[in-house]
């Protein structure tokens, strides 16, 4: 355990960041918080993280930015500030959605990236840096922390994006700055109870197909998809901070256990009202043949994923098991099922409407 | 008692000379005579306590003396003193963790404790010092209470599912335990319920007692469950008020849903299966877990189905759902039977067993078990599918080498029509593995009838070395007739149905990869996919086609 820091966590509002600010708080650092314009800090489970303009003890003091911005979008006083007391940075800051235009990638994801570089080497400050398991792409088998360019093809500009801004942060500790780079997964619920703050990506993935909207995807039953509870993620986060030293120049899979899509068309079954979608063989899949409500789902929703549904992908997390304190997640099923069941009982899954049910 | 303390030594002086007492025995009268109980037909139950600590049989030697059944067990102090210091640990815990003791255990401990001791009591008095009368009542009061809530609990859910014969069973039920509850706390703790009149009158200087005789004497009739219900709290059983909000339900233990086409299949304990008519599917998809069960029937309702009620207790009765009372399981169980638990119907003898779209509900509101395990159902439907994608091929092919007159293949192909629509009749039935192609016609009898003319037709066929498409047209029909029609839905009608079939294909593919079939999955999909024209799927494979 090291002795406590000034730690500035971007995108401290996020789901990520704001669980990482909380346990960095209780773990007695100096925490300072850069939203864009969220002011208020909620952890996953919802209750407040508080906060504070001073950043007196026990709060989170909060800076207003931008990341997109060349420093940070601070006044000078802020960013000298900054510059003159922050000890490491947590960048969580990004963009996790899919479908947005490449612009919004390159000015979050990468510049963004590339600004809070920016204020790592003139501190210089240490650098823990989120990024994502799935900067592997689409390449199919056992997935190691250490590689990075592979000449991967990816899925999507999210993956492509979090790659380039690993290469950046890459770079730059090859050029001295002390860098942490860590990847989580797909971050789903909590461990133990299956809550989430945000019920983005996967479970909007999970409603459509739940609901019927989309009945038959491309995919394979043996592909696999690699779910993490939040609070895993926070926690080996919050880890390579304490044990920076012991982090340092690595990078650390964030990752649960992979579900395959089988065990999805499983879990899916255990609800009454739920549909279980077909998984038709991606060749041939031609979302043409959809009737057109569903292809209008497909195209606007699913489509964004539909990598996923046939990727047969193992993260292994050797560097990540040395620093965490958490034991990784035995059974993606089960925790598939903890996750839906929150879903469910904070009505964001369920039966649909009664106007939507046709004889 | 009965029995005169004379009438007693003289029994058990007859009954001792019969058996070898342990040295430095002890003996007691217990059971129904000993508390106050019993007549003139009551068994004469006496207990050996052997003064050692080692384990001694327990069966009993039963003699006949002056008309009486006499019967006489032995049990050593320590095997009594642990049962006793077993009971003792639990009496200043709930309600819901003293409900978990075994009646065997606690029926040994009141024997003992409320014995008539014949010979050695300061034996006796010894090892009932391990449970105090007070404790052991405690135990046995709220031993019942909790009996009395779970079933109070169920006649609640039972009428508001709309089954008030059930539901003043178990009103019923619940009174009876309420009141041992209530007995016991005076000092009645007899677990037997048969006596539960005689510990009532003993204790009737209480109103309530004398009430409690009255209803419990009236048959069960819905019209007293509310008055049922009262008695029971005011007994002192708490928890169980009229109140269905309080219930909600629950996932049930493995049970899984299966939408093939557009029918609904639920998998129990990935063993049986069920399938739904029309108006219990629509019941069943507005089932969510941790909903109350009053907004289920809502919706129902507002589905116009009616009496969804005992539909949703079919469902509870078979295990496919459970119902909580916000939350707690609902365990109710009839004094000294075995908990209630899922309840298996008669299977449906509906044939063919299956179709294309899977099982056939006898009538809208079914909820029939199917005759054939699920692993079977679901490896006979593939293999029915797969009988679609042979015929379907062969008869492509018969068309090609007609045209090109190429006899031989014809031949062949005509041969491989034939063994899908043998192949779909068997599997429409059940059978599960098929017999090779070559015995198929052969074993026509594993089904219950087989038309003669599919016999004649298929000898003609394989016979025939100037294939006929007409001949095997007629072939299929036959087929189709024999197995229901909905073994053929209208694969060879129109592009349309044959894409039908191929999609329903990838429903049973999701039951099967759940099922652990033996299958290869991925390559059965691009099988599919493409209406089984791809040669390279695995060997081993159910969906394999014989060459």
């Amino acid at each position: 355990m090291s002795r406590p820091r000034t730690v500035l966590v971007t995108g401290a509002a996020g789901l990520v960041g704001a669980e990482v600010c909380a346990r960095l708080l209780r773990a007695g650092h100096q925490v300072l918080g850069l939203v864009h314009r969220t002011r208020e800090l909620v952890a996953n489970d919802g209750r407040a993280i508080p906060g504070s303009d001073d950043g007196r003890a026990g709060t989170v003091r909060l800076v207003s930015g931008d990341v997109t911005l060349p420093r940070l979008g601070l006044d000078d006083a802020t960013w000298e500030l900054l510059a003159g007391h922050v000890d490491l940075i947590v960048h969580t800051a990004a963009t996790t959605d899919f479908g947005r235009p490449a612009e919004v990638y390159e000015s979050i994801n990468i510049n963004g990236t590339a600004h809070v570089l920016e204020l790592a080497r003139q501190r210089p400050a240490r650098l823990v840096h989120v990024s994502t398991a799935y900067v592997c792409g689409e390449r199919d088998g056992t997935i190691l922390e250490s590689e990075l360019d592979t000449g991967q093809r990816f899925g999507n500009l999210y993956e492509e994006s979090k790659f380039t801004a690993e290469q950046l942060v890459r770079k730059a500790a090859a050029d001295g700055l002390p860098a942490v780079t860590v990847r989580p997964s797909v971050v789903v619920g909590a461990t133990r109870t299956g809550v989430t703050r945000d019920f983005k990506n996967i479970y909007v993935v999970l409603k459509l197909l739940s609901q019927g909207r989309v009945g038959a995807i491309p995919g394979f039953f043996d592909a696999t998809i690699d779910l993490v509870p939040v609070d895993h993620v926070a926690a080996l986060i919050t880890a390579a901070v304490v044990d920076f030293d012991r982090a340092r120049d690595r990078t650390l899979h964030a990752v649960g256990a992979a579900v395959r899509m089988r065990h999805i068309s499983d879990v899916l079954a255990e609800y009454p009202s739920f549909h279980v979608p077909r998984y038709l063989a991606p060749a041939t899949f031609d979302p043409e043949d959809l009737p057109e409500r569903e292809r209008s789902y497909w195209n606007r929703v699913l489509s964004l994923y539909e990598s996923y549904f046939r990727r047969r992908q193992y993260f292994d997390d050797s560097a990540a098991a040395e620093l965490r304190t958490h034991r990784r997640l035995a059974a993606g099923e089960a925790h598939l099922r903890t996750i839906i069941d929150h879903a469910v009982r904070a009505g964001y899954l369920g039966a649909p409407p009664i106007r939507d049910v046709r004889r | 008692m009965i029995l005169t303390e004379a009438q007693v030594a003289s029994l058990a002086d007859r009954t001792l000379a019969r058996v070898a007492p342990p040295p430095g025995y002890a003996l007691v009268l217990e059971g129904s005579i000993a508390e106050g109980f019993g007549n003139s037909r009551s068994d004469v139950d006496f207990l050996l306590v052997a003064d050692q600590d080692a384990d001694m049989p327990t069966m009993p030697t039963i003699f006949f003396i002056d008309g009486r059944r006499v019967e006489i067990r032995t049990r050593s102090v320590g095997q009594i003193a642990g049962h006793l210091r077993e009971v003792a640990g639990y009496a200043g815990r709930s309600a819901r963790r003293i409900a978990t003791l075994d009646e065997h255990l606690l029926n040994r401990c009141q024997r003992l404790l409320h014995a008539y001791v014949v010979h050695r009591p300061e034996l006796v008095a010894e090892v009932r010092g391990n449970l105090s009368h007070d404790d052991f009542a405690t135990v046995m009061s709220r031993w019942w209470a909790e009996h009395a809530r779970q079933s109070a609990r169920h006649a609640v859910l039972l009428t508001t599912l709309g089954e008030p014969g059930s539901a003043a069973v178990w009103a019923t039920a619940a009174l009876q335990q309420a009141a041992k509850s209530w007995a016991a706390r005076r000092g009645e703790t007899y677990l037997e319920p048969k006596w539960l009149s005689l510990q009532l009158e003993r204790l009737d200087d209480d109103p309530l007692a004398g009430r409690c005789r009255t209803m419990l004497a009236a048959v069960p009739q819905a019209g007293n469950i509310r008055e049922h219900l009262d008695l029971v709290a005011q007994l002192g059983v708490t928890g169980c008020a009229d109140d269905p909000h309080r219930l909600v339900v629950a996932r049930g233990n493995e049970v899984t849903t299966w939408q093939i086409d557009d029918r609904v299949h639920l998998v129990r304990d990935r063993r049986d299966v069920f399938v739904l008519g029309e108006d219990a599917a629509r019941v069943w998809r507005r089932v969510v877990w941790g909903r109350p069960v009053v907004d289920l029937l809502a919706d129902a309702d507002r589905l116009g189905v009616p009496d969804a009620g005992e539909l949703v207790s079919a469902f509870h009765r078979y295990g496919l759902l459970r119902v909580t009372w916000q939350g707690t399981p609902i365990g109710p169980r009839l004094p000294m039977a075995a908990p209630l638990g899922a309840i298996t119907p008669a299977p449906s003898t509906a044939t063919p067993v299956l179709s294309i779209a899977g099982a056939l509900p006898a009538h809208r509101r079914s909820i029939d078990l199917l005759p054939v395990p699920a692993g079977r159902f679901a490896a006979a439907a593939m293999a029915l599918i797969w009988a679609n994608v042979m015929i379907e091929n062969a008869v492509e092919d018969l068309r090609g080498a007609l045209d090109q007159q190429q006899w031989g293949v014809a031949a062949l192909t005509t041969a491989r029509a034939v063994n899908g629509g043998l192949r779909a009749l068997l599997s429409a039935h059940g059978v599960s593995p098929l017999p090779p192609d070559p015995e198929l016609l052969h074993r026509l009898d594993l089904v219950p009838v087989t038309p003669a003319r599919i016999r004649v037709l298929a000898e003609r066929l394989y016979a025939s070395a100037m294939p006929d498409i007409r001949l095997l047209q007629d072939f299929v029909t036959e087929v189709r007739a024999a197995s229901g029609g909905g073994a053929f839905p209208s694969s060879f009608d129109s592009p349309d149905g044959w894409q039908r079939t191929l999609d329903i294909g990838y429903d049973w593919l999701r039951l099967g990869a759940y099922l652990d079939q033996e299958l290869p999955l991925d390559e059965a999909q691009d099988l599919l996919s493409s209406g089984g024209v791809q040669p390279h799927v695995a060997a081993g494979g159910r969906l394999q086609e014989a060459s």
